[in-house]
Parts: structure tokens; sequence; C-alpha cells
């Protein structure tokens, strides 16, 4: 076995990305959200079908896309969402559309038990094989798909974020393992956020950019600042970052101490005063969500306080929080923030609507003008506010999904990844919005994985990493990161660069903790 | 480069999972057997003179519970792959029908033929409208109860439609083996086939893998549509048998017999342990569970309970069922 050589090209995520990984290796994918890292990994284990390109493995051509075709040529993939039945035994799992059979065609559980107490003890888990998955921790999870890939016979192994939802001694063990696993002579394509990680075990990175793959180089030869360049690449325009100009801030609306949650957030503690912007940065699985869902009690709260307008409250549910004047507009607006059939306007209207109504009856002439103005304020692209939702486009959903929050006039807005899954034209306009909000006087945190656009707004960017608050970067110093850039585009590449060596310095150090 | 400390294994920080702990995990798998227990001991004290513990009032407990006792064996299947069947009492009426008429037309393997064949035409058209339109099956097999008791009526012009069969007739519920009543063996030869299939063979670990997370199990390689398919078919070929059995044991078909059958069945196989949600299933759950039904119905009747108090009963039983099914969170 030489090399194995896949070549994939004209899918909209991704365009003529083609890459190699040795007998033997551990390659990382690497490259922002959106660059087409996942399209690319599900067209390789055969669950989206490329429409140019070729897949080779082992010197085989993969000639059909599907998932079993995939696991044939061996190819094993362990996805983020987890690919195990939660209902099912963790032997169950390993073995499942491959039962070991006794005579008559029957399940022979027994041997399914020992090839899996055996498998098991070979990666070196101490996991009882009968335990049922939906009992078991996130690592334990992580260990019995690597189980069940191994089952397979698999020589090439993908794996997708594996340490997003890991302990520092899990991840250790993890990474233990994937080395003897690669002496062993099985190929691994690594995808993470954390640099670290990639130094630590990867020989080979390759990046993707924009769907397109923009360099494959050794790990040892590249230095780290490098590598984000090529990361990041350079953007213009969009998110240029304007220092505001009225920043008058306030008085505190809010301060938490020392607020710690199940598993996370820990031991957080911050204010926000009123017109501040506020950003969190972190990598997936920091506690960024869980610090949003314990503050608007979407999370039970084990320790802390929580003050608004310098008065202690406890907020144990949403509208609890909207009392109190925080509102907070979830990362899944698809099923967290909007009803999809209904039209814009009942959407629109739909958080205020005792206030609208008058005996139980919705006064319509009332409805009309406060949806009419939140349209034109905030710029929604719709023929009628009473078409369906889901006609309208992600960045105008998203819009709506803003303008349902603003209705109810909160003096805190906590916006969890605001502008995923929407078109650059619609990112500037809710920054803009995010801008003009801050502009009236409202406190605004944001939370985003998008470097870019927290560098674009905000006054205060805080690092999260394994539930904490690690950093905290004032205006001054992010202003510093672009020092020397003198136009617009290299003045971003230039925070954005300083934002992620930030980030990734602080995981670092949650790794020698 | 950050340091390895000592490496630790994951699972070792925890207790290895013992007998107990494992019970407490699956405890309400065994609630039911327990309850069944007490509910018989029950009677027996309370009942004990008015012939509960009777030989013969026990057999008639299993004859009246074994129609819905070989459906919710079926059905544990179909809930077990996240879906349900409505339409299996309104088939069983149906099935009782066309047998009748088809053994009076063609004779005794005719009509064991054609009551078979509605069982599998409704079954197809149930799984093809799910798994093919896309259509809930919950709608599907709701609409298909109305048209299967539609064409019970409709072919049968509203009336009993004898069978004079001998033969049919004991084998098909009114006989019996010796002390055993034939109905008996039916229950034990479903109960067996189904608790076979659902623990020992893949197609029962794929019914519970696409019930458990549809996703992941069509990525691990299973047609889920192909599995939710057979499943409504084993549905209504199990249905067309019990409408078979009611025949041979009243001997004629009837478009109103297995009428309400749907939500016994459920809540039989809801009571034994299978999830509304999918993803967990028992099959001797079922059996019991149909069984308990029947005794409950029974030990009512003896009290001198009357029918509209049954009904009421039955209704606390599969509120019960559901409060139990919920609590696995």
């Amino acid at each position: 076995m030489t090399g194995i050589v896949k070549a994939f090209g004209g899918v909209k995520a991704v365009e003529h990305v083609d890459f190699s990984v040795r007998k033997g290796e551990i390659h990382a994918l690497l490259g922002q959200n959106g660059a087409g890292k996942s399209t690319v990994l599900k067209i390789l284990c055969g669950v989206h079908k490329p429409d140019a390109g070729e897949i080779w493995i082992n010197g085989v051509k993969l000639e059909e896309h599907t998932p079993e075709a995939a696991r044939r040529l061996g190819i094993a993939m362990i996805f983020q969402e987890g690919s195990l039945i939660p209902t099912l035994t963790v032997a169950e799992n390993i073995f499942l559309t491959r039962e070991p059979r006794a005579a008559g065609g029957f399940l022979d559980d027994r041997t399914a038990l020992k090839k899996a107490h055996g498998l098991l003890e070979k990666i070196g888990v101490e996991l009882d094989p009968r335990r049922r998955v939906s009992n078991l921790s996130a690592g334990q999870r992580q260990l019995t798909e690597i189980a069940k890939a191994l089952s397979q016979e698999a020589s090439v192994l993908i794996m997708d974020e594996p340490t997003a939802t890991l302990s520092t001694a899990e991840i250790d063990h993890l990474f233990a393992f994937l080395d003897r696993l690669k002496s062993s002579g099985m190929s691994i394509i690594y995808v993470s956020h954390r640099m670290e990680e990639i130094r630590r075990i990867a020989e080979r990175v390759t990046i993707l950019r924009d769907g397109r793959n923009v360099m494959t180089q050794s790990v040892a030869e590249t230095p780290l600042d490098h590598i984000v360049e090529q990361i990041v690449g350079r953007r213009i325009g969009a998110f240029e970052r304007r220092a505001r100009a009225n920043r008058n801030l306030g008085p505190e609306i809010l301060r938490v101490s020392h607020l710690t949650g199940k598993p996370r957030p820990i031991d957080v503690s911050f204010t926000i005063r009123a017109g501040e912007i506020v950003g969190i940065a972190g990598l997936l699985g920091s506690g960024r969500s869980s610090l949003a869902r314990s503050i608007t009690g979407l999370q039970p709260v084990v320790e802390g306080e929580i003050r608004v307008r310098e008065k202690a409250v406890k907020i144990t549910s949403p509208p609890e929080a909207l009392a109190a004047g925080i509102a907070m507009i979830p990362e899944d607006r698809l099923t967290q923030g909007l009803v999809l059939q209904h039209s814009v306007a009942n959407n629109l209207s739909l958080p205020v609507i005792n206030r609208l109504a008058r005996y139980s009856f919705v006064r319509e002439s009332e409805e009309r003008a406060l949806v009419q103005d939140f349209i034109q304020r905030l710029r929604v692209k719709t023929a009628s506010p009473d078409l369906p939702i889901r006609s309208l486009s992600g960045g105008n959903q998203q819009k709506v999904v803003l303008a349902k929050w603003l209705a109810a006039d909160p003096s805190l807005l906590i916006l969890d990844e605001p502008t995923a899954g929407v078109d650059i034209g619609s990112k500037t306009e809710i920054v803009e919005i995010i801008r003009d909000l801050a502009d009236q006087g409202k406190g605004v945190i944001v939370i985003s994985s998008e470097p870019a656009e927290l560098l674009a707004f905000s006054d205060r960017i805080l690092i999260m990493s394994e539930g904490r608050i690690v950093r905290e970067v004032a205006s001054e110093e992010i202003e510093s990161w672009a020092a020397g850039a003198t136009d617009t585009g290299s003045r971003i590449t230039a925070m954005e660069k300083g934002l992620q060596v930030a980030i990734q310095e602080k995981e670092h150090h949650a790794y020698d903790l | 480069m950050p340091t390895i400390s000592e490496p630790t294994t994951p699972a070792a920080s925890r207790p290895a999972p013992t007998f107990m702990r494992r019970a407490l995990e699956d405890w309400r798998q065994y609630v039911i057997y327990a309850g069944f227990v007490l509910i018989f001991i029950f009677f027996s004290i309370t009942l004990g003179e008015k012939g509960f513990l009777d030989p013969n009032n026990l057999l008639n407990i299993v004859r009246q519970t074994a129609m819905i006792a070989i459906m919710a064996v079926a059905m544990t299947f179909v809930l077990s792959c996240g879906e349900i069947d409505l339409s299996v009492g309104a088939v069983a009426g149906l099935a009782s029908v066309i047998t009748a008429l088809a053994i009076s037309a063609f004779g005794l393997i005719g009509g064991i033929v054609a009551g078979l064949l509605t069982g599998i035409v409704v079954g197809l058209v149930n799984g093809m409208l799910t798994t093919g339109v896309g259509i809930p099956s919950f709608l599907v097999t709701l609409a298909m109860m109305e048209i299967a008791r539609g064409v019970a009526m409709w072919t049968s012009n509203t009336a009993a439609v004898p069978i004079l069969d001998r033969t049919y007739n004991f084998y098909f519920g009114s006989g019996s083996l010796g002390a055993i009543p034939i109905l008996l063996i039916w229950t034990l030869i479903a109960a067996i086939i189904g608790h076979v299939a659902l623990r020992k063979t893949t197609f029962g670990r794929k019914v519970l893998a696409t019930g458990g997370n549809e996703n992941s199990a069509r990525f691990t390689g299973i047609k889920t549509h192909n599995i939710k398919l057979q499943v409504l078919i084993i549905s209504s070929v199990a249905a067309a048998i019990a409408g078979m059995l009611y025949a041979g044991r009243l001997h004629s078909g009837r478009f109103q017999l297995g009428e309400g059958d749907e939500l016994s069945v459920i809540a039989a196989a809801v009571l034994g342990g299978t999830s509304l949600f999918g993803g967990f299933g028992s099959v001797v759950g079922s059996i019991v569970g149909a069984l308990m039904i029947g005794l409950i119905n029974n030990g009512l009747i003896l009290m001198g309970l009357e029918f509209s108090q049954q009904l009421i009963a039955r209704g606390v039983i599969i509120i019960l069922a559901v409060m139990i099914a919920r609590s696995r969170r």
C-alpha cells in the first residue's frame, strides 16, 4: 500500500478539493466554519454524493457513493453528533448490522459480548459492553465509536472534532490511543479547531478555505501563526472594525459573579454596562452557550449570583429573564427562535402578544403598525408580512428573530451565533444592527465562533476555555494587533490572527493545568 | 508542548457496573411483572370465593386476551421502531369478514389465504404510504382504520357472515387440545416467534436501532424504510390472524369484531415496557401487559362492575402506562 488519493469537485460548498492521506499517518483537516470541511468528510464517507471528482482507497476507486460502499472499502467516520444508537448497549452498537451469528442464523450475544470485551481491552478501555450507550459519558461514547470503527477493520478513520466534548484526561487517553492506532498502520483524518492538538498528534495538515484547499504541509515545518493565517485568509470590507463614535457607557446593567452551572460554566464573573458590546470567544464546548443559558434560566445555576441593575435576581426560566430585561436569541433559530410555518407578522408579535391584546383579542391595527416598523427598521426583505417565515432567506429569518426580541424592548440582549448560516450581505446588516442597538443604550453580549464578527463591534472580548473565562481582551489590545497594517483587509487579517492566537494560547494552558 | 501527566483511563475512575446498577437502569422492564403478580394476589384474596381462581375462569382470561396479546406482539415491533399502527382493530374486523366470505366461496384453504392476504395488502399500503410518501404512520393508519371498517361493513352488508366449516372453527379459536384452549397455543406461538425475532435476530436489532435513532441507523447502513415497511406488514398480518381467531371463536365474521382493540393493544405493549417513542421493546412484557388488562377486566366483571366502569378502569391503565414510559428521563 503506497497511499490514498481522493479528489472532489463541483459541490457548491466544496470546489476542487484534493488531498491524500498516507498509510499510518494522522492528517489534520483545518478551516473555519463553512470552509467545507464537513462537506468533504460527508462525501468521503458516502453520505453526500460528489458532483465531480474521484475517491481512491488503497488503489481501489470508490464507484458508489453510499455509506455501505465507503465502509466496505475501509472508511469509518466518527461523526461530531455521534452515530451510536442511544437505546442499545455498547456491544450491540459495535456490531450493529454485523452481529455474530450462532447456528440457525440467530444472534450470538455471548460471542458479541466476548468480542466487544476483547476489542475494548485492546483499546485499553475499562467499559462494560453490556451498558446502554445513553448512560455513558461523552468520552466513553467516543471510545465506543472508535471500537465500532475498528471492528469493521477500517483502514481510514475520520474524526470530526473528537475532543470537543472530552475532558483533559480523556483527551490524553484518546491521543495515546490514536498514536498506537497510527503505528499499527491506520490512517486518520483529524478535524479540529484546536491548534495545539494538531501540533501534538498530526504529521501533515491540509487547510480549506471557502471550499478550496489552500495548502498541504508538514505540521513540524509550519509555524503556528502561518497556519492561522492560512485558515483566516484575507477578507475585506464586511467586517471592518469601527471604533464606535459615541461610546458613552451607561450604568451597569448586568453583573455576574462566580456563576457556576453543571458542568459548565465554572466560576464566571463579569459585568456589562449600558451601551456596551461584549464578545465571547472560545472553541466549541468551551462553555459559551452554557453561560448564556445559565444567565437566562435555561440551565440551572449551581452557584453564583446574577445582578441586574445592581439588584440580585433569581432567574429560572426565559420569561423570568425577559421580565428582568434580558432577552436571549438562541443559536439555532430554526428550532428555538421561530415558528416556521407562521407568518412573518405572527412571529414578530409573539413575544408581545399580551401587550397588543385587549381582553385577549389582538388589536390588529397595532400589530400591523409594530410589524411594519420593524420590517423597515431592520430591512427585512419580504414581499408581505403575511408570508410564512420559511419562505425567507436565512439572513432575513435571522433579522426577524432579532426584531422579535427587540419588540419586547429588553435592556440586555444575548446573541448566540447571530450570523451562523447567513449570507455575507445579511451578515453585514446584522453587524450594523448590533452596533445600533448598543448606540441606543442596550447592553449586548455576542457569542460567536467567527472572530471577524466579534472583532467588528466588540468593546471587549472575553475568551472562554473549559468553562472558565480565561482572558479578557480590551479594545486597545485589539487595536494593537492591527498596528502597522495599512489597508482594511490586512487590518482585519491581523486582528483575526491576534484573536485566534489568543484563543489557542489559552487552550494550551488548559492542558498544562 | 504540554506534558502529558500519567495516563488515566476515563472508565477507571467510575465504579464497575454491578448487577444492581444494571437492574436499576432497566427497572421499568420488571415493573410489569411485579404489577401483574400484585394484581393477581389482590384478586385471589378479594374474589377467591367468587370463582376467580377457578381453572375455567383463568383459562377464560387467556381466551379473551389471546387476540389482544397476538396483536400486541406485533405492535411491540411497530412501537420499537418509532411508528404506530392504529388500524389493527379494524383490520381484524375486516379479515374476519373476508375469511368468512371466502370460506363459503372457496372452502377452508381459500378462506385462510384470503384472510392472510387481507393483512398483507393493508400492511403494504400502510407501509408504502408511511415510508414512500412520507405521511406519518399515525395518520396513515388512522385513515386505514376507517377504510378497513368501511370495506368490512360494505362487503358483509353489515350482517354477520356465518362460518360453517368445523375444522376452521376448531383450529381458529373454538377448539382445545385436551384442557388447553387452542387460543393459548396461538398466543404461545406468537410470543415465542416474536420474542426470538426481537431479541435473537438481526431483524429485531435493526428494528430497535431504527427506533433508537433513525439517522444513526441509516449511517450504519440499515435500510430504515424497509424495516418500517416490514414492521407495518407484520402488524397488519397479526391483526388479520387475530380477526380470523375472533371469527373462529364466534363461528362468523363480523365487521364489529376488534372494535377499539387498537387502544388495548397499544396499552398492553406500553405497559410491558415498550417505548412509545421507539428504541425499547419487550415481547414478553407485551404478552404480560395484555394478560394484565384481561385480568383486570375479568376481576372487574366478577366484582360486579358494569361495562362503562370497565372502560374507565382501562383508561386509567393507559394513563398509568404512559406515565411509566415518560419517567424514563
